[in-house]
């Protein structure tokens, strides 16, 4: 296996600098053809006329042609800002986004905001989201070093949709639940879909698959190992399963040592490497589809000390026999109140996840370590007897408040204190 | 954690009268910290000597004090009542003030008194400039360049190392009063002195300028646990250099990144645990340059303030309700959060929308003062919008501003103008930005950002405006609209960009009427989405409605047995909080009889649009075209627009063509009172008198009937609010100048021209009535002298010096009118009294100005009397009246109303008082005796009566006599007397022996002089005619420079006299209003 040593430790410090905004030349990105028609279309009542951007969404010849483009579960995002973020976040993969704030692009995208794995372009598969919905698409100029949010959906390849009633639809997924839908784009105008391409558009998005049960990180995260700030520590091995940039970002500027894995990588492999602590990362799809990385997760339970972030979170809770389960609409946002069981301390986290820990199912030593102030629902788990730390919600943000970067202290903390006990 | 249990009574700060900078923001924050703590089964007390709010309404607190907010009256109330805690983050920058004075006398620690909400130590640091940066500094963010300096030449010495432009700004002053901007050096003298003037402590702040940087701000809560949450981020348009009071504002932030924003809140929540905030909300101001990205804190305000109000309705999120409940003891995740009724408190809400906030300034009213914005704030109100989109938000605020323009729209200068507004920061700016945009299109933009430094963003987001508008103006007719509009799907795409029928029919060469019919023709109607602070992740619990066009519309309606109250928008000279506290308290009413309430305003500073006030609420423009759409989608026809002032008085028509129930006195009747000539024949019919008055639609006309009516004369154009560009003249040259002053003329918009009586005394009735029994609820005369505006006059209720027949004689022609007029509700008649004639002035078919003041001093609530005679109890049911006629009487001994004026805001304004009203507010003083309530009322407009000192005198020959006992009893009350020579020559022949000092053209050193040195401590100047109107102004500026009490009529020197007695008893009696009070409200 070759081992990329490729990032200092600079690369990933998460610097608070301000980026230059000079606008003296005022750049036009691409070609914004906004008399382009799109839909989505949900079901058989629900289809939203709008307008495209970004790359052009499939026709729907095309759509039937090539399948999956363009099409997914549709879910709501309440952050106000962080869009860049979200659409370079490899958790979105399978899934249309729609941003609840309605104008979307106004400060133009920086490819060094991404957040799309390790952050190397030779050496992984970049994968995010299906497709953008928006109320409001921003056209204007944006500030010097910046793509138009429209230029750099198209450059990657993802199809955006605008002047969409966002509201009325996000309604509509609170109430009935996340479902799939696609975009798709006319070429006549005016008329719109026929009768015709509703029905072979709806009849595909019925038998596009469920979130339920779709492994989708085969599809993401990095092919080869990756080092990362060789000569740090504590020694982290991170499973890739989709990573988002800035929790190496999080762990390299703390001094770790990051080893990211692809995510097939073996519970041998993974114990052969002995590092400090392994961290499961987050990623998309359903985790009980996941069940060779579950039973490999099983074989080192207990033999080091174990972190998650979201899919990671369910991942381990899986291995340590508890079940999850699909919500409703799932958590998409940065706004999100988690309190600590002990410290009855509050903070606002970042999450992204359309499944969950079922609380009743946690095996015997599991412990709820922090809960949902909303909904109850689990966001941390620790274990009476074996080394687990796990956090359900996003502690890099990215985007999204800072007030969780604790976390990652606590998973370095946890992971020196409990490889030291082992080790004793 | 839960509440204290160790707590049980708590008294409440509120801010005072309304002034620049300090607004019904504070009514409606201290109303819901009241409504909170009372609801955790605390006893409040309240102090607030404003009688115009809702707070200071029997039965909003426990015990309700109208005493003013000086540490003497407050420690005698402290001794009464024995609080155990005090909560001063409620009232402003007064209440926080005050209680900082009350720590630093011992009072609080003497009574044991706790501060709940914010401590002395972060007050401090938060307040202290010099402490706030260094707090800045230790946390790792930066503040601008600057200094404290004492003295001009450490000022000077500052500028020459910073070079200029600088910013001062004085400490421990509201809404940045005495601050500015130098720009260049021979300001720096007159500048610094005047800050330094201004702050109590003679400390002023001297900073690096920030112009042109952009502005942000966040609002804030912490609770005791640590926990922190960020409620709302405001952009303002207008980039530094502009007073954020006065800045058009958005909520959320648009132009930051994710990596920028969340910086900005780290660096919040830092400079909060820093400070030490524990139980509230609070304001964190910042600036990021804009092309280097460096970020500065400029200040936070440890308290609710008019920004937090502003962020309550932009997201919903009840900013001063949680502080009240944090300050008791709860947790942020203890409080449930009141609109989803589902999630807590300690979340950070997320909006779906942008809210976007637009001042109202007084343009016309102070011309002069507001060539130019700076960083003291000069707008009297402001109104709020909620859209989809930034455009749709912006031109919705600017048309509920109802300051002539129905939107983002061209402005009708030169170009030399133009440049000029752009450059100089005037309030009119982004108008000129649009019409530079409409004129030169996409390529204009960079030289826009140049001369104003708007954001890109906005710059982009007013050209897609232009882009639209080019669009319609393709229109050739009104045939070609119905195709243009209608085939090219431009009208929904026009409405979605917040545009008004009457707009588009402006730029597209029809007439509103036919965009209307276009638009039902092809069902554009509007639909309303709900503030839910969770961008509809959760259900909402609370109907607080926002419109916006072809969307979903949530929610449905009421149905016909509800009713619509259309409130009165913006604050304004002339139509404030007075008006807001009649809807809020109608709204009361009507849902203890239940019947349900819908409220319609603009104004994000009321109790009226908090969300709990009403069943359902809108914030909405208060036009035609939005309370038409409202009924159709509430389906409900029930309309009062009685109770906000000539905003809602004046949709009255239009909306009842169309079909609306005006609930309470017929159009009919009102247009009877409201046209001149339908007035002066039922005056005539009734056997009334009112003065000579004539109409002239030319200037030829205009001498004309001076003259025949005989000067002075009173001049105004017909429908009037606040006497706007009203004026007296006594001369046919006075007479030109006013007509030259851009008065259009013309058949249709005459000029009216009054006989004025001068001289007269003057009086307001206000009254309710049920068409045929009438309750004069109470008669009130002026203090000052005739011809100056009700509103800015000083009056005292009961009248002080009428005889019982002329009172009679009022109680019999209101009833006569009330009857005439078939008056269902409020009537306010004005009368004067010349030479024992009564006169009718005005008669206005709606609540006035003076209902709430004349509720508390009678102990009736009238609003509740009117919502009673409209749902079918008549007056005489009510107990109100007997015979068909009832008397109000003042149940607190005497009470007296004071107004406070915000001449010192703006330089080089004539501070006179005329027709036209100018003040900003009022309070009252209220005491067994006439002086002591003058006194009290004179303390709380802070313009306080001296015990002892030097009196200067100088009346009009008529006015001797009178005035002869007032010299004596100053003169006995240990006062020197100085007067001009011919007062000081009848005074010495009387046997006073007056200092004479010479008036202001009579040679140095005279009275402008003794007044600078100090020498003076009361003035009596009674000129009469012409002088009184335009000499004595330089006397007059420095009166108020200097806080000295003028008084202008014998009646007024008389009171101060009284008012002097009182106070040198030296004897602090305070007095419970709420005694003896009927009330609904519980």
């Amino acid at each position: 296996m070759i081992t990329l040593s490729i990032f200092c430790i600079t690369a990933f410090i998460d610097s608070t600098q301000i980026y230059n905004h000079s606008y003296e030349n005022l750049i036009f990105e691409g070609d914004i053809d906004m008399n382009t028609t799109c839909f989505l279309i949900l079901d058989n009542e629900t289809i939203f006329k709008g307008r495209g951007f970004g790359a052009p969404a499939p026709t729907v010849d095309e759509l039937l042609r090539d399948g999956g483009r363009a099409s997914g579960e549709v879910v709501f995002n309440t952050g106000m800002s962080g869009y860049p973020e979200i659409v370079t976040d490899p958790s979105y993969l399978g899934q249309l986004v729609v941003m609840t704030y309605p104008h979307i692009g106004n400060y133009g995208v920086e490819k060094k905001w991404s957040e799309s794995g390790v952050g190397n372009e030779n050496s992984e598969r970049v994968a995010g989201l299906e497709g953008l919905i928006v109320r409001s698409l921003y056209c204007g100029a944006v500030p010097k070093g910046r793509l138009s949010l429209d230029n750099f959906l198209n450059k990657n390849n993802i199809p955006g949709i605008s002047e969409i009633d966002t509201r009325a639809l996000t309604l509509k997924l609170r109430d009935e639940g996340s479902s799939n839908g696609v975009i798709i784009r006319s070429e006549k105008e005016e008329e719109g879909l026929s009768e015709d391409e509703k029905l072979k558009v709806v009849s595909f998005i019925n038998n596009f698959p469920s979130m339920e049960g779709r492994n989708l990180v085969s599809k993401t995260g990095t092919m080869e190992r990756q080092e990362i700030n060789k000569t740090g520590s504590p020694h982290f091995t991170v499973l890739d399963c989709g990573i988002k940039t800035s929790i190496i970002r999080n762990l390299v500027s703390r001094g770790c040592r990051v080893t990211v894995v692809p995510s097939a990588t073996t519970s041998e492999e993974i114990l052969m490497m002995e590092s400090d602590g392994v961290l499961i990362s987050n990623g998309p799809g359903d985790p009980a589809a996941l069940t060779d990385i579950i039973s490999q997760i099983k074989n080192i339970l207990g033999k080091i000390p174990l972190t998650g972030i979201c899919l990671g979170h369910q991942l381990i809770c899986l291995a340590l026999g508890a079940e999850t389960s699909k919500m409703k609409f799932g958590h998409h946002g940065i706004n999100h109140p988690v309190y600590d069981e002990k410290t009855g301390r509050v903070f606002i986290t970042s999450q992204n996840h359309g499944f969950t820990v079922k609380e009743r199912s946690l095996s015997e030593g599991m412990e709820v370590w922090l809960k949902n102030s909303n909904d109850s629902s689990i966001e941390g788990i620790r274990h009476n007897n074996l080394p687990v730390l796990t956090t359900q919600f996003h502690p890099e943000a990215a985007p999204g408040p800072h007030d969780s970067l604790w976390i990652f202290d606590e998973f370095i903390k946890f992971s020196r204190a409990a490889s030291h006990k082992e080790e004793i | 954690m839960p509440k204290r249990e160790d707590i049980k009574k708590i008294l409440i700060l509120g801010s005072g009268p309304i002034v620049i900078g300090q607004a019904c923001e504070f009514d409606y924050s201290g109303t819901q910290a009241v409504k909170a703590l009372k609801g955790e089964g605390y006893t409040v007390i309240l102090v607030n000597p404003n009688p115009a709010t809702v707070m200071t309404t029997p039965g909003i607190a426990d015990k309700i004090y109208t005493e003013p907010l000086e540490v003497n009256y407050l420690e005698e109330i402290i001794r009464i009542e024995k609080p155990d805690a005090i909560l001063p983050t409620m009232g402003g920058q007064t209440g926080l003030n005050l209680t900082m004075n009350l720590y630093d006398e011992g009072i609080l620690q003497k009574h044991g008194v706790e501060i709940i909400g914010a401590s002395i130590e972060s007050i401090s640091v938060a307040e202290d400039r010099g402490c706030f940066k260094e707090i800045v500094k230790q946390i790792g963010e930066h503040s601008p360049e600057s200094k404290l300096v004492k003295t001009v030449s450490e000022a000077k010495g500052f500028i020459k190392k910073t070079g200029l432009p600088v910013i001062i700004r004085p400490s421990f002053t509201l809404g940045g009063k005495g601050g500015s901007i130098v720009q260049n050096p021979d300001e720096v003298e007159t500048l610094v002195e005047k800050a330094l003037f201004e702050s109590p402590v003679n400390e002023v702040l001297i900073e690096e300028s920030l112009i042109g940087w952009k502005e942000f701000e966040m609002e804030v809560m912490r609770d005791h646990a640590d926990n922190a949450v960020v409620i709302c981020s405001i952009e303002n348009v207008d980039p530094m250099g502009v007073h954020t009071g006065d800045s058009i504002t958005v909520a959320p932030i648009q132009t930051l990144s994710d990596r920028e924003y969340q910086k900005m809140r780290n660096a919040s929540l830092k400079v909060l645990r820093a400070v030490g905030i524990e139980c509230g909300g609070s304001n964190i101001q910042f600036a990021v340059h804009p092309e280097t990205g460096k970020m500065v804190i400029i200040e936070m305000n440890p308290r609710v303030s008019r920004s937090s109000a502003l962020a309550s309705k932009a997201t919903g999120f009840p900013i001063a309700l949680c502080s009240a409940r944090l300050s008791v003891g709860y947790t942020l995740d203890e409080i449930t959060n009141d609109i989803t009724g589902k999630t807590v408190s300690s979340f950070e809400p997320a909006l779906d929308y942008c809210a976007v906030k637009v001042p109202r300034f007084e343009v016309e009213k102070f011309p002069t003062g507001h060539t130019e914005l700076n960083t003291q704030m000069k707008s009297v109100g402001e109104s709020l919008a909620i859209g989809r989109t930034f455009n749709e938000a912006l031109n919705k605020a600017i048309r509920s501003c109802e300051m002539g323009f129905e939107g983002l729209q061209e402005l009708s200068v030169d170009n030399d103008q133009l440049d000029k507004i752009l450059t100089t920061r005037h309030p009119l700016r982004i108008f000129a930005i649009y019409t530079i945009l409409k004129k030169e299109g996409e390529k204009a933009i960079e030289k826009l950002y140049q001369k104003t430094r708007y954001d890109y963003w906005f710059l982009y987001n007013f050209l897609e405006q232009v882009k639209l508008e080019k669009e319609l103006m393709g229109i050739q007719d009104e045939n070609d609209a119905w195709n243009y509009l209608k085939g090219k799907e431009l009208l929904l795409k026009a409405k979605r960009f917040g545009l008004s029928d009457i707009y588009l029919a402006n730029i597209s060469g029809t007439d509103a009427k036919t965009i209307e019919e276009i638009r039902l023709q092809n069902n554009i109607i509007p639909s309303y989405h709900f503030v839910d602070t969770c961008a509809g992740e959760f259900a909402a619990q609370t109907p607080y409605f926002y419109s916006t066009y072809g969307e979903i519309d949530e929610g449905g309606s009421t149905g016909e047995n509800s009713i619509i109250i259309a409130a009165s928008g913006p604050n304004r000279i002339g139509q404030g909080l007075e008006f807001d506290t009649c809807c809020t308290l109608a709204s009361l009413s009507y849902r203890q009889e239940g019947v349900k309430t819908i409220m319609v305003n603009s104004n994000p500073e009321t109790v009226s649009t908090d969300f709990n006030v009403s069943d359902r609420l809108y914030l909405e423009p208060l036009t035609v075209e939005s309370l038409k759409e409202i009924m159709k989608k509430e389906e409900t026809k029930n309309i009062v627009v009685q109770l906000g002032g000539q905003t809602s008085l004046n949709l009255a028509e239009e909306l009842k063509k169309w079909g609306a129930n005006i609930i309470g006195t017929s159009i009919e009747n009102i247009n009877k009172a409201e046209d001149r000539h339908e007035f002066s024949r039922m005056i005539k019919t009734l056997g009334l008198k009112q003065p000579l008055n004539r109409m002239a639609g030319s200037r030829e006309e205009a001498i004309i009937k001076a003259g025949e009516v005989g000067f002075p004369v009173l001049l105004r154009p017909s429908f009037v609010l606040g006497g706007s560009n009203m004026f007296i003249t006594y001369n046919e040259e006075e007479l030109m100048k006013y007509l030259e002053r851009g008065i259009t003329l013309s058949k249709e918009s005459p000029v009216l021209v009054d006989q004025f009586l001068e001289d007269a005394f003057e009086y307001d009735l206000d009254a309710v009535s049920d068409s045929e029994n009438v309750y004069i609820a109470g008669i009130m005369q002026h203090i000052e002298a005739a011809g100056i505006h009700s509103g800015d006059s000083a009056c005292v209720f009961p009248p002080f010096k009428s005889t019982p027949q002329i009172l009679t004689k009022m109680k019999d022609a209101a009833v006569e009118i009330a009857r005439e007029l078939q008056i269902k509700g409020f009537l306010n008649i004005q009368f004067a009294v010349k030479d024992g004639i009564l006169y009718v002035l005005e008669v206005n078919p709606r609540a006035s100005r003076t209902v709430p003041f004349l509720s508390k001093a009678t102990g009736i609530n009238l609003v509740d009397a009117v919502i009673k005679v409209w749902l079918g109890e008549n007056l005489e049911k009510q107990g109100l009246t007997k015979n068909g006629v009832g008397m109000g009487s003042c149940k607190t001994g005497w009470a007296i109303k004071e107004a406070v004026f915000p001449f010192d805001r703006f330089n080089n304004i004539d501070p006179v008082l005329g027709p036209e009203m100018k003040s900003t507010g009022e309070v009252i003083g209220i005491g067994d005796s006439f002086g002591e309530a003058f006194a009290k009322a004179q303390l709380s407009v802070g313009n306080g009566l001296p015990e002892k000192g030097r009196v200067f005198i100088s009346v009009h020959k008529k006015d001797r006599e009178t005035i002869l006992p007032i010299a004596r009893k100053l003169n006995n009350l240990d006062f020197s007397i100085a007067a001009t020579r011919g007062t000081a020559q009848y005074l010495f022949d009387n046997g006073i022996f007056p200092e004479i000092i010479l008036k202001t053209y009579e040679g140095n050193p005279n009275v402008i002089d003794h007044m600078r040195s100090g020498r003076i401590d009361l003035l009596i100047n009674t000129p009469l005619g012409e002088f009184s109107q335009k000499g004595d102004h330089t006397i007059r500026v420095e009166a108020i420079k200097r806080n000295i009490p003028y008084t202008t009529t014998t009646t007024a020197a008389w009171a101060a006299v009284k008012g002097i007695e009182y106070l040198k008893k030296k004897k602090v009696t305070v007095r419970v209003l709420t005694e003896n009070y009927v009330s609904p409200i519980t």
